[in-house]
Formats: structure tokens, sequence, C-alpha cells
């Protein structure tokens, strides 16, 4: 009886990982089939570096074609902005992280940290907004094109890469032995010395790898691109030139593309996949070398000098080659003084311009059609219904496939290493080729036209990496004696999972949902073609339309009219981001101390 | 399965050369040894010897283990524990543990001893209360916690914890404690009471402990194995391995020459 029981369990965690496994499988089957009739047709040459985008509409696949169809340009304005994107926000998270950890005072350092969490969380239509209505203005004061451009987008991009950078260098500078510290110290090197010459070289490769997440953050961001670059499909020239990014591409014309014109976008979404890939490969390769080499510095002190090491040495060296550590020390300081005085500054300057327009009416009056009286209700009541839905899908198959992972697989074998690989996919693809997916699967599903169904179940596969992860690192951190204690009392597999594993870990777990709740609000790509993006309809069931915050402020924004809303509608996200974070700390920190008692 | 359940009666433990293996290397050689029942037998020898090793074979808790292989025959009273009919849990039912570091659950008191008896279908109040009660009470806990029942286990002090520990483990009413190392981590009070808890359980269970303590093992001990590189040295009564060992391995480690 309670073996059977035991099995069936089993099997169904493991269904569950087979799903993450299906869903990326499914991913890539429906891209390259849907692009391959465009790449036979264009030609993968022609496509990947022809420089004109000229689509026609009209154009199929049994007629010659009439429009060119070339992304190099977008090719080139993507990487363009990723270099730019990185050289202020990856120098500024590196030296941001620098600061929070060695000459940041302790009650700052948790406001900050928490703050930085906060910029994570900040939906990328806000800050494109920000970019938009404070960045341009101050550009255009000394530039052309309205400021618009590679300088906007990458100051912009970087920003937006930020957190990404600090919290990741953070973490492998904090990993680094005390001992280190105290060792340099001892021989009677400053604080700053020490800092700069032992530890921060001992944690360069963590350092690197969080650059080059924070790259493959900006290859694949969308929407706050889209609002700025200027979107013409050409090089980008010089700092204030108007150019288009591959995610741009899809985000613009996907909505009224003609037959090859739509094979051409997701074969965009493809090449744009290819690069964000090869990004996370090179990420894990960095990291699974990071981990070799702090396990092989304590057994053997010889190492060989790579190719690696020189991009590692001038990030980790970069004090070092200003002559002097304390240049490096007034730079970690400026770069955290300047990353909190951004932060205040995007939330200051988006609720001053907002807030006298969240009224009630706003918030909760019935929208009539053609009224220029804006209400955003049913905007709320669609992210509520696309919260829920995705949840539903991604939290479930999500908390099962890191149970299987981590409790039912004590060796690495081959279906292991498959679903980790597929949950590295899933975690390193754009939202926007989610929505490309979501559009050319789950849109066609249900009759062809957008509805919120489909994109809350677009959003639940983009969830699903992100749940497994946080689950597998929650159950991690439950002491393997627990678990000992319990099977010595003859409780089998299940009942410990359930009655021990499971509620210590719910703390983390939970946080992790709240956090997921956060995405789900803050995604705007995503829903775009798959839930829709109209705001003056109530949905009445998961068939309609409707388009979620995020969404109808991207509209809000980009139609001009609605200035007022839009900053309105920015106030509504910040602040949900804003409660969900704070919720997020709150019930991880609450149920820990339940479940480890309220002495100690 | 239903009747296997009801087989383990026994407790004396008969073990006929066994060998285990983690991946390559060769943890017990060719062990064998008779563990009389109502006595506390005591596991010595270095770190690394394999002594806790072999007291995790008695509940199978080595199958936790990935890379674990085990040969040899292991029998409790009639039943063979490795035998493919055997129920795990039914086993882990009737050979409690006690670890090294007392884990008790992230829950309350109550909820911890009754943990056991909940896990085989026990679900009446009254009925539950009466073994927490009974379970404390045999772990000499009762007196300290009866107004702490309902409180967090996690918050007891580290004595309190290891006996609750204990008491969780008699919940189940076991016929054989398996104790690994269950003082190294307790101050000398906790460990002199744990150590009367022993003399007291063996009048209906047989108790295998394991230290590092020898003092520990000649006062609470009836037989005394001394294991060495995955070895089982020498075997005997307590008094006559600390003052007459036969081997001359034994009687370095026991005057402190090594380990």
């Amino acid at each position: 009886m309670t073996k059977v029981k035991e099995k069936i369990g089993r099997a169904v965690f493991a269904v569950s990982a087979g799903i993450c496994i299906l869903a990326v499988v499914a991913i890539f089957v429906f891209l390259l089939a849907k692009s391959a009739p465009a790449f036979a047709k264009i030609g993968v040459f022609n496509f990947v570096f022809g420089d004109t985008w000229l689509p026609s509409s009209s154009d199929s696949y049994n007629a010659p074609l009439s429009g060119e169809y070339g992304v190099f340009t977008m090719i080139v304005g993507t990487l363009a902005t990723t270099v730019g994107a990185l050289a202020f926000g990856g120098v500024l998270g590196y030296f941001t992280a620098v600061f929070l950890v060695f000459f940041c005072p302790n009650g700052l350092k948790k406001v900050l940290s928490s703050a930085i969490g906060v910029l994570a969380g900040i939906p990328s239509v806000v800050y494109g907004f920000f970019g938009v209505q404070f960045l341009l203005p101050i550009l255009a004061l000394f530039a052309p094109n309205n400021g618009a451009g590679l300088l906007a987008t990458s100051l912009v991009l970087g920003l937006m890469i930020l957190p990404t950078v600090v919290s990741l260098s953070k973490t492998s500078l904090e990993s680094v032995p005390r001992a280190y510290y105290e060792g340099a110290v001892a021989m009677g090197a400053t604080h700053t010395q020490a800092v700069f010459k032992t530890v921060v070289p001992a944690a360069r490769s963590g350092i690197v790898a969080s650059l080059v997440l924070g790259v493959g953050r900006a290859l694949g961001e969308t929407m706050a691109v889209v609002m700025i670059a200027g979107n013409s499909a050409t090089y980008p020239s010089g700092l204030f030139g108007s150019f288009r990014v591959l995610t741009a591409n899809i985000v613009l014309e996907m909505g009224y593309a003609g037959e090859v014109q739509e094979g051409a976008l997701v074969a965009t979404g493809v090449v744009l996949l290819v690069f964000v890939l090869l990004v996370n490969i090179l990420f894990s390769l960095l990291s699974a070398r990071a981990v070799k080499r702090a396990v092989k510095k304590t057994k053997n002190k010889k190492s060989r000098p790579r190719v690696g090491m020189r991009i590692r040495d001038f990030f980790g060296n970069l004090a070092y080659r200003m002559k002097s550590s304390s240049i490096g020390k007034g730079t970690a300081i400026f770069s955290g003084t300047f990353t909190a005085l951004t932060l205040v500054c995007i939330v200051g300057f988006v609720l001053i311009k907002g807030l006298p327009h969240v009224t009630p009416h706003f918030l909760f009056g019935k929208f009539v059609f053609g009224s220029e009286n804006i209400t955003i209700f049913t905007s709320i009541v669609t992210t509520l219904m696309a919260i829920a839905l995705s949840l539903a899908v991604a939290v479930p198959l999500g908390v099962m496939t890191a149970i299987f992972l981590h409790e039912y697989t004590a060796k690495e074998n081959l279906f292991v290493r498959i679903v980790r690989g597929a949950i590295d996919i899933l975690g390193g693809v754009p939202s926007i080729v989610y929505g490309l997916f979501g559009l050319i699967t789950f849109v066609r599903l249900f009759g062809g036209t957008s509805s919120i169904l489909a994109g809350g179940l677009t959003v639940s596969v983009m969830l699903l990496p992100t749940i497994v992860r946080s689950t597998e690192e929650s159950l991690r951190a439950v002491s393997d004696s627990l678990r000992e204690g319990s099977y010595a009392l003859g409780a089998g597999k299940l009942r410990t999972v359930f009655k021990i594993v499971l509620p210590s870990a719910l703390g983390g777990i939970l946080s992790a949902i709240v956090l997921a709740m956060g995405r789900v609000v803050s995604e705007s790509a995503p829903f775009l073609y798959t839930a829709g993006s109209v705001i003056w309809a109530m949905p009445t069931s998961y068939a309609d339309n409707g388009a979620t915050l995020a969404v109808a402020m991207y509209r809000l924004a980009g139609e001009g009219w609605h200035t007022n809303e839009a900053y309105a509608t920015a106030v509504v996200l910040v602040g949900i981001v804003l409660i969900l974070n704070l919720l997020a700390g709150f019930v991880a920190k609450k149920l820990q101390k339940k479940w480890n008692g309220e002495k100690r | 399965m239903k009747e296997k359940k009801e087989e383990i009666f026994g407790q004396d433990i008969r073990v006929k050369n066994a060998n285990l293996w983690y991946g390559d290397f060769h943890a017990l050689k060719g062990v064998s040894m008779e563990i009389p029942a109502r006595a506390v037998t005591a596991f010595i020898g270095p770190s690394g010897c394999g002594k806790s090793t072999f007291l995790k074979c008695f509940n199978r808790m080595n199958d936790l283990v990935s890379g674990c292989k085990i040969t040899g025959e292991f029998r409790i009273g009639e039943t063979d524990i490795y035998d493919k009919t055997t129920d795990i849990n039914a086993l882990r039912k009737s050979v409690g543990m006690v670890f090294q570091k007392p884990n008790p659950f992230p829950m309350s008191v109550y909820d911890n001893i009754a943990y056991g008896p909940r896990t085989f279908g026990i679900r009446k109040r009254a009925e539950l209360d009466e073994i927490v009660e009974s379970s404390l009470r045999a772990s000499a806990t009762w007196e300290e916690l009866k107004d702490r029942l309902h409180d967090s286990a996690t918050g007891l002090s580290g004595g309190q914890q290891q006996r609750l520990c204990i008491a969780r483990a008699l919940a189940v009413q076991p016929k054989i404690i398996l104790m690994d190392e269950p003082t190294s981590a307790l101050d000398p009070i906790s460990t002199g009471k744990i150590e009367e808890l022993c003399e007291e359980l063996k009048k209906d269970t047989t108790i295998v402990v394991v230290t590092h303590n020898m003092q520990q093992a000649t006062r609470i001990s009836d037989k005394t194995g001394f294991f060495l590189l995955g070895e089982l040295v020498e075997y005997g009564d307590t008094e006559e391995i600390f003052s007459s060992p036969k081997d001359e391995r034994t009687e370095r480690y026991i005057t402190g020459r090594f380990g």
C-alpha cells in the first residue's frame, strides 16, 4: 500500500520534471518550424548578414519576395547597446558591490541591498518611460535626435543590468574566505589594499560571471529599449542616432506581420536566442570554473595562465591599474552613492509625477469606451487573473520538479542532467521569445485570438525556472539530519518530504512565489501579443483578452497623450513591486522564525 | 507485505561476515558479531574506523547513501534484515536511532514525539497524548517538558533536545535503539542524564551505542567492540576488554596511545 503510494509519488514528481524538458523542446520545435521556411526563402546568410530590412506584408512563401529581410543592422545595434550597457552598468555594478561589501556602514548596507532588489523588480516599461521622460530631455539639451539613441539606451539598460551584477558580485565577494583578508591585513596592508589586492582578485571568476549574466539580460531586454532607441532599422550612428535592436524588431512588427514577415520575425527570435544561449553557456562555464578554482586553490597553488585570465585581470585589477587602491576606494564609494541616488531618483521622479493622478476613479472607476477619462481597473483585474493562472500552473510544476531534482535523485543520471539543462535554458530565454512562443502555440491553439488564458500559460512557462531554482535552494537549506531523523522513525519518502522537508522550506518557497507574482506584474513583452492590449473592456473570462498593468502602461506611454495616466500606472506598478518585495522578505523571515523556534 | 511487518520480534542481532563499500572505499571488512538482547553494547575506535557505518547497517540507513554496497548476513532475531521482502519502514520502526547531533524536527515537542506514531496510523488524540507522556517519562524529560509540550522543540537546550530525540525514538516502541555518539555534542551534566537513561532503558530494549569516549563505554556498556580500519579487532565483555585486552592494538587504543 505505502509502496504503491511511494511509486505514484515518485512518478508524479518525475512527470513534472519531464514537463520542463517538454517546454524547452516545444519552444525550440515551434520556433524552428515557424522560422525554417523564412530562413529557406530568404537564405540564412542574407537574413543574418543582410543590412536592409524592408519587409512587405504581402510577401508569401509561394511567390517571389518583394521586401528585403536582413537583420544585420539590428545585430550590430544589439551588440553595441549591450557593450554600452556593460560599460556603464557593469562597471557601476562591480564597484557598487565592492562598496556594499567592504566600505558601506552596516545599517546602510541592509537598506541599500534591499533597494537594489527593488531596482531589479521595477518593470521594464517603467525604466523605458523614465528614460523617455527624464533622461531624453536632459540629453536633448546638448544632443540631436531628441537625445534618443545608443547613449540613452546604454544608460537605461546599464541601470537594468545593475541589480544582476551587484547581487552576484556581492555573493562572490562575500564567499571569499575571511582568512585572505586577515592574511593581507596581518602583513600590514590597509583595509583598501587588502580589499582590492587580495579579496577582489580571489572573487574574480564570480564577478566576471555576474557581468556575463548581465550581458544576457541586456541582450534579451525589450520594452525599455523599444521606448528609447528610435527604432529605425539602421546601424547605430554615433551616440545619438536612431537604431533598432533584435528584440524591438519582434515587438514592433509582430502585430501586423504578413506571412514571410512573421517567419522572419520568428527567425529574429531564433538569432536572439542563439546569442543568449551562447552567453549562458559562457556563464555556466565561468561559474563552473569559479567553483573549480576555489577548490583547486586550497589544493594546489600553481595554476596555468589562461586567456580568460586577461579579461578577469582587467576587472579584478581595475583599481590596481589606476596605480592606487585609494582611487578604487573612491570609485567604490562614488558608485554606491550613485546607485542609491539613481534609485531614489527613479522612484522619486515617478512618484512625484504620478502620485497626484492616482485617484480612486483612476484605479477603480469604469472605463467608458471612447472617453478620455482613463481608468486602469480592467488592467488590475486582468493582472490578477494572469497572476492566478500562471502561478496555478507554474508553482505546482516547479515545486514538484524541484522536489524530484533534490529529494529523489541521489545521483546525477542522464535524465536529471537533461532536466537541469532544460531549466538552465528556460532561465536564459528572453521574455520576448516567450511572447513569440506563446503567440505561435497557445494563441493559435485557442482560436487565433489573444486571451488571458494564452498569456497566463505563456508566462507560467517563463516562471518555471525561477520557481524550480529557488525551491531547490530552499530544499538544499533543509538539514539532512532532519531527513535522517524522519527515515529513522520508519517514515517513507513521501511523508518525509511533505511533513518535514517542505514545511521547513516553506519560507523560501513562499517568498519565491511572491517574487514570481512580481515578475508577472512587471513583464510586458510576453503578454503583449498573447493576452492582448485592450484596456477598455472588462474581461469576463479567461477567453477574453486584456492588457496587464505593464502592457497598459506601455500603451499609455506610447500614445503620447495620456502621459499623466502613464505616470500614475507607473506609480501603481512600482508600488506593487515594492510591496511584494517587502512581503517576500517578511514571509521568509516570519516562517523561518516559526520553524526555528522563537528562542535562538 | 503485511505479515512481514510483525515479524521483527527478536532483539539479539547476529551479523556474519559483513562487508561494506562506499564506492571503491572498503569501509567494513568481514565483520561478524553477536549483540545480546537487553544489554548495552558499545562500539569504540578512532574516527573513520567504521563503527558508525556498522551501526547504520542495523536500520539500513546506509541505503540512503548512494554508491553504498553491503554484503554479508544481518539478522535480528530470525529476520534477515537485508532480505528483499523486508519492509524497511517497519524495520526502522523496530530499530530506533538517536543521532550524534540532536535533530528535533522544527515543530512542537508534542508533534515531534507524535511524528512516529502518526506515521504508523495512530490518529486518536487520547492515544497520542498517552504515548507522548509515556515516551517523555521514559526519557526522563516529562517533568521538565510537560508544560512546554506545545513550544517549538528547537528552542530547547541541547541536552533536552537529545532526550526529546530519544523520547521520539521510544514513541514507536522499538526493540532496539541505536545511538550514534549521542552525547558528543552535550555538556557533562546532560551526558550524565543520558547515560542514566541507558541503564534504565536496557531493561526492555537492546541498546547499541557508538562512542568516542572510553570512560563512557566503561560506565554504561556490558559489551564492547573495538573497531580499527574497518575491522572488528576485538569484542567481548566490557570489563575484560578494558582490563585485559587480548589484542595489542586494543591495548594501545584504550591506553590512549593513538586515536
